[in-house]
């Protein structure tokens, strides 16, 4: 089955805001990012566990490690460290 | 992506040309579409961002090839082709994340 409209519409906001962050457009990125949430949370879908790992729950900035966050692995889990200060461990996949 | 559902689709991203509207000075802006507010879209042309009132303007959005294709038109390589929607201004005067809830069609159709 073809995806709904909300799901592709999270899909496009999630590339639009890889794109604007790779280009040092974080501000654009972040409101790509706060868009998608909000359509995801008015249609009560998840968020790709892509979109989860890339972007930061604090400031809802767009990740490019390397550029605005610092990727480690440290016990047994990933952390990624926003530039804003706030930390996410995920485990390995 | 497809034209009958772009009203309630994600914008930014997508070429558009304001093709017609009562304010004769936005007539003519083009570019992609880089936000969009409630009554507004930011428009980034050749000569910096336009910010164009919905209600104002038609507009005419080019769909199909690369960005304007969905990740699952992508994936399936059965997207549409390029091509040209007009669309009434009006019809998108809505809060960005709101314009994808309308499941009947809204008053201004
Ligand atoms: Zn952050």
């Amino acid at each position: 089955m073809a995806a709904s409209i909300p799901e592709e519409r999270v899909e496009r906001l999630h590339d639009l805001a890889r794109e604007a962050a790779r280009e040092g457009a974080d501000d654009r990125a972040r409101s790509y990012v706060r868009r998608a949430r909000r359509v995801a949370e008015r249609h009560r879908l998840g968020l790709p566990t892509r979109f989860k790992r890339f972007t930061c729950d604090d400031c809802d900035a767009y990740l490019v490690p390397g550029r605005n966050a610092r990727v480690r692995t440290q016990d047994g889990a990933v952390v990624v460290t926003c530039d804003c200060g706030t930390h996410a461990r995920y485990p390995y996949d | 992506m497809h034209p009958t559902t772009l009203p309630r689709h994600e914008l930014a991203g997508l070429h558009v040309e304001v093709v017609e509207s009562r304010n004769a000075d936005l007539v003519g802006i083009a570019g992609d579409v880089v936000d969009e507010t409630m009554q507004t879209l930011v428009v980034a042309g050749a000569s910096g961002s336009k910010q164009v009132p919905k209600a104002a303007a038609t507009f005419r959005f080019r769909l199909g090839g690369g960005e304007a294709q969905c990740a699952s038109e992508r994936a399936s390589g059965r997207g549409p082709r390029a091509e040209r929607v007009i669309v009434d201004g009006e019809r998108l005067v809505a809060r960005p994340a709101r314009r994808t809830e309308t499941t009947t069609p809204n008053k201004w159709r």
